[in-house]
């Protein structure tokens, strides 16, 4: 079973879920938009508000939690576009943010949570009620986001975002062997989860 | 459940059903986006006139927008039962909080606060709103509700929401969320998955490199418990002793804040060391400490004992106190400008500054926010001097600091005392920004400076953002202590009470290590200092560093042994690999072995103590009050912590700690009791399936 993994890890290629030839390289309009251009701002932002959305969606699973996200992310990117230096690909550097505001909120949200539990006894064991149809597909995303982070991260990126070690191991700011490793460890984890 | 193997399981992933983000949200979230570049376009001294929150140059933020909204599901299924315990928590966190006469920490937000006005439609003033946040944990929200029980408890739920709801439009924060958030799945992403040490360091100290986020939560080095060890296969256990204090002023916080700590944030040894015990007191400095053993059934487990070692170091006469050279490094940053913060540092110094004489100098440097040489040596009988140039420093400066930690140092080396103590004292909230962004580096420098002779003590303040394995790890590289200050009290407890430990070292790379005998214990299991255990060959290697101990600290630890024959967790080996043990020696439990070296020494010396059968008490409660509490305290932290090591009701731990109390003269023991009584409320033994 280990080598019929193994196979996937040289897989390399970046998607760009952000390029489109039509449209104005990503590039220029960062620059305009590091130049004080509200417009170039505006359409960076709506061009990415669907990925930057469904990663959260998929690190969160929770619908309202990803809006939350998504929005806190639009708006840390009002002053931190000024310090996008270029050095990784954007969409890199956007995940990168997106990734840094869950795990925020879930920081923030898993010293809370005790409390509320504390209150209610009810045990909200929910998922979304749009997963529900899934029930496996809903485990398997359970037991993926309940491994520690790192590894967390690195699994969705390989497999829900389908991005190559490279692209995830810049994302994650880490060597490519490293992200393997998570997504091995991550393996090890679920095998007894699933 | 299905015949695929984990590839096709993972690749699945892919096929995420994701519900399009509704329409509204998204026109938030541009909108919110185009608010926060427009307000990051307005010039620089816009931003410092919000510099006072903490957002000094786009760094060190954090997230506390995004917060809850679905949790308000709980307003239509809260039980009764649920509801009566809201209405007693509530009014006792309130009591709780008002009794430490304590501001709640300040919560950082993500956006500069133009933005937030922009985005808040009916919001109050700005003032308000921080103001809101700042007490949000203490006070049922505002809003009215149709019954007494749910409006408690919906009230409960709004602090949960906080900013979010400022944000929504007053129709939604009234009504229930159609979704409750993944509460299980994050629960299960506690504290000790989503952090490792090795990883956390670097989010905290790299923050302005990789992104312009900082992880906004208190971070912790998550660590397994000391597993159950076998006699007859690892007879030796060698730790080295940690007079670290924080965990539990730090689990006293969340507990009276009415949240339940993370497990990784509970570290039994530190909140065993937290209280003073009444061992044997040595009577010179040769010796610095004498160990004291007892062996006493375990309150857990009817089948096992505890060994207890206590050590209390030497407290020299105060005419033989060495001078000391203290330098200050007092963290500017915004965040730290809340009066459970730099206020109460200020507060808190004079208390200080009368335990020092005119032999001693104090300097201060500060970093973030504002950076420099705040206060150049100056001897502590200069009171006013110190005091003035403190209540100068303000929170919240436009410039990061460079160099703290180097002027700092720079500085004690500069009137390094050959004979007294060195030292450098960190007062932060959690920016370790200090002016070494690599954490090896910033390690290794402490290390170094060490070896001249300057040692590092780290004090935390604050909650929220407190980057508690990087305080652990620069306190133990820098041979000094981590304190964790909450409140007054505390402040008093570590800068008066116990100030002589941090003053004056009296023993240092203390190890300690127990040999058990096969002949009469089976299993032995070390409570606590998991992050402190060291290899058996450690033990006689000087170059290997360990725990100081301060003059007065007091040392405990527990270790659970089963003794022969009563059946453990453990099989027995079958073919045994048994030495018979010395003649003279077959009756002992096992023998205690201790190394230190005396101040500025590089040779160890060794204290030998068997552990006889003459400290065996029959019952726990014939043992000394002194070891009844040390096992309160450690069926606390067990409970806490989910340990898998047995586990006692609330109640007999409070009544064993009760019992367990004796003279008590500063009340710390009291106030643990109380804090057991809070912890059952906040989760309950019933509720607690195990």
């Amino acid at each position: 079973m280990l080598m019929a993994w193994g196979t996937n890890l040289d897989e390399v290629g970046v998607t760009e879920p952000e390029a489109s030839s039509s449209e104005t390289p990503i590039d220029h309009l960062v620059r305009r938009a590091q130049g004080g251009d509200a417009d170039a701002f505006g359409q960076i932002l709506t061009r990415h508000y669907d990925l930057i959305y469904r990663t959260a969606y998929k690190w969160c699973g929770d619908q309202s939690d990803a809006e939350d996200v998504a929005q806190e992310v639009c708006a840390k990117l009002g002053s931190a576009i000024a310090s996008y230096d270029g050095r990784a690909q954007f969409s890199s550097w956007l995940y990168r943010i997106v990734l840094n505001s869950v795990r925020d909120m879930q920081r923030a949200r898993s010293r809370r949570n005790r409390h509320v539990d504390a209150l209610a006894h009810v045990s909200p064991q929910q998922t979304a009620p749009d997963q529900e149809a899934f029930v496996t597909a809903g485990q398997l995303w359970d037991a993926v986001r309940g491994l520690p982070d790192n590894q967390r991260d690195a699994v969705l990126l390989v497999y829900a975002e389908e991005l190559s070690h490279a692209a995830v191991a810049k994302i994650l700011e880490c060597r490519e062997a490293t992200v393997s490793w998570y997504v091995h460890e991550a393996r090890k984890k679920l095998k007894g989860l699933l | 459940m299905s015949q695929d193997n984990d590839k096709d399981r993972l690749d699945a992933l892919n096929k995420a059903a994701i519900p399009a983000p509704s329409t509204v949200a998204r026109e938030r979230a541009l909108a919110a986006g185009a608010a926060a570049f427009a307000a990051a376009q307005n010039t620089k001294s816009e931003k410092n006139a919000t510099a006072s929150q903490g957002n000094s140059g786009g760094r060190r933020l954090r997230s506390i927008i995004t917060s809850l909204k679905g949790i308000s599901i709980m307003d239509i299924r809260i039980p009764v039962g649920a509801a009566a315990i809201a209405l007693i928590v509530v009014p006792l966190g309130y009591q709780l909080y008002s009794s430490t006469a304590l501001t709640p920490p300040q919560q950082q937000l993500t956006v500069d606060s133009g933005v937030r006005e922009d985005l808040a439609p009916p919001s109050p003033a700005k003032s308000q709103l921080e103001e809101k946040d700042a007490i949000a944990s203490a006070e049922p929200a505002p809003q009215p509700a149709t019954a007494p029980a749910e409006s408690v408890a919906s009230g409960v739920v709004q602090l949960e929401r906080k900013k979010a709801d400022e944000m929504l439009a007053d129709s939604e924060m009234v009504a229930p969320a159609p979704q409750v958030a993944m509460q299980s799945t994050n629960e299960s992403m506690g504290f000790s998955d989503a952090v490792v040490a090795t990883r956390s360091a670097p989010a905290a100290l790299l923050g302005s490199v990789a992104s312009p986020t900082v992880s906004s939560g208190d971070n912790f080095a998550s660590f397994e418990e000391s597993p159950v060890k076998l006699v007859s296969a690892d007879p030796v256990s060698t730790f080295s002793i940690d007079v670290d204090t924080a965990s539990y002023s730090y689990v006293r916080r969340m507990l009276d804040d009415g949240i339940v700590p993370p497990p990784d944030a509970v570290r039994i040894e530190e909140m065993l060391n937290y209280f003073p015990y009444d061992y044997a007191v040595p009577k010179s400095a040769e010796v610095p400490f004498t160990p004291s053993v007892g062996v006493y059934p375990t309150p857990w487990n009817a089948k096992t004992q505890i060994v207890q070692i206590g050590i209390k170091g030497y407290v020299p006469p105060a005419e033989s106190k060495s001078a000391a050279n203290l330098v200050f490094l007092i963290d500017t940053s915004g965040s730290m400008d809340a009066p459970d913060k730099l206020g109460l540092l200020k507060r808190s110094f004079g208390m200080l500054l009368d335990q020092l004489s005119g032999d001693d100098t104090v300097a201060i440097v500060t970093y973030a926010g504002s950076a420099g040489v705040a206060l150049a040596p100056t001897p502590a009988s200069e009171k006013s001097t110190i005091l003035a140039s403190l209540d100068r420093l303000s929170a919240g400066g436009g410039t990061a600091g460079a160099d703290g930690i180097e002027l700092a140092y720079q500085l004690a080396e500069e009137h390094k005392l050959s004979t007294g103590t060195n030292r450098v004292i960190l007062a932060t909230d959690g920016d370790f920004n200090i002016g070494i962004s690599d954490p090896d580096e910033l390690q290794d420098f402490i290390k170094t400076k060490r070896q001249s002779g300057i040692s590092l003590s780290v004090l935390g303040f604050g909650r929220g953002n407190l980057d508690d394995a990087t305080m652990q790890a620069l306190a133990q590289n820098g041979n000094g202590n981590a304190s964790y200050i909450s409140n007054f009290k505390e402040a008093r407890k570590v800068l008066v009470s116990e100030v002589g430990g941090t003053l004056q070292t009296i023993a240092q790379d203390v190890k300690i290590q127990v040999e058990f005998n096969p002949a009469v214990v089976s299993e032995y299991r070390l409570i606590g200092y998991e992050t402190r255990a060291l290899d058996r060959e450690d033990f006689n290697n000087d170059a290997v560093d360990a725990g100081d101990i301060g003059a007065g600290h007091t040392v405990t630890a527990l270790y659970e042994i089963t003794p022969a024959g009563s059946g453990g967790l453990i099989d027995p080996l079958r073919y045994g690999n048994q030495t018979t043990p010395k003649a003279d020696a077959s009756d002992e439990i096992g023998f205690l072995k201790m190394r230190y070296k005396l101040p500025g020494e590089k040779i160890s010396q060794l204290i030998e103590q068997k552990i006889a059968p003459n400290v065996v008490y029959e019952t726990i409660d014939e043992a000394p009050t002194d070891m009844q509490f040390a096992a309160s305290v450690a069926a606390f932290g067990q409970k806490l912590k989910d340990s898998s090591y047995g586990e006692m009701d609330w109640d007999a731990i409070k009544s064993l700690a009760q019992s367990g109390r004796g003279a008590d003269p500063d009340g710390y023991r009291a106030e643990f009791v109380n804090l057991i009584g809070t912890a059952s409320v906040l989760r309950p033994d019933v509720g607690h399936a195990k």
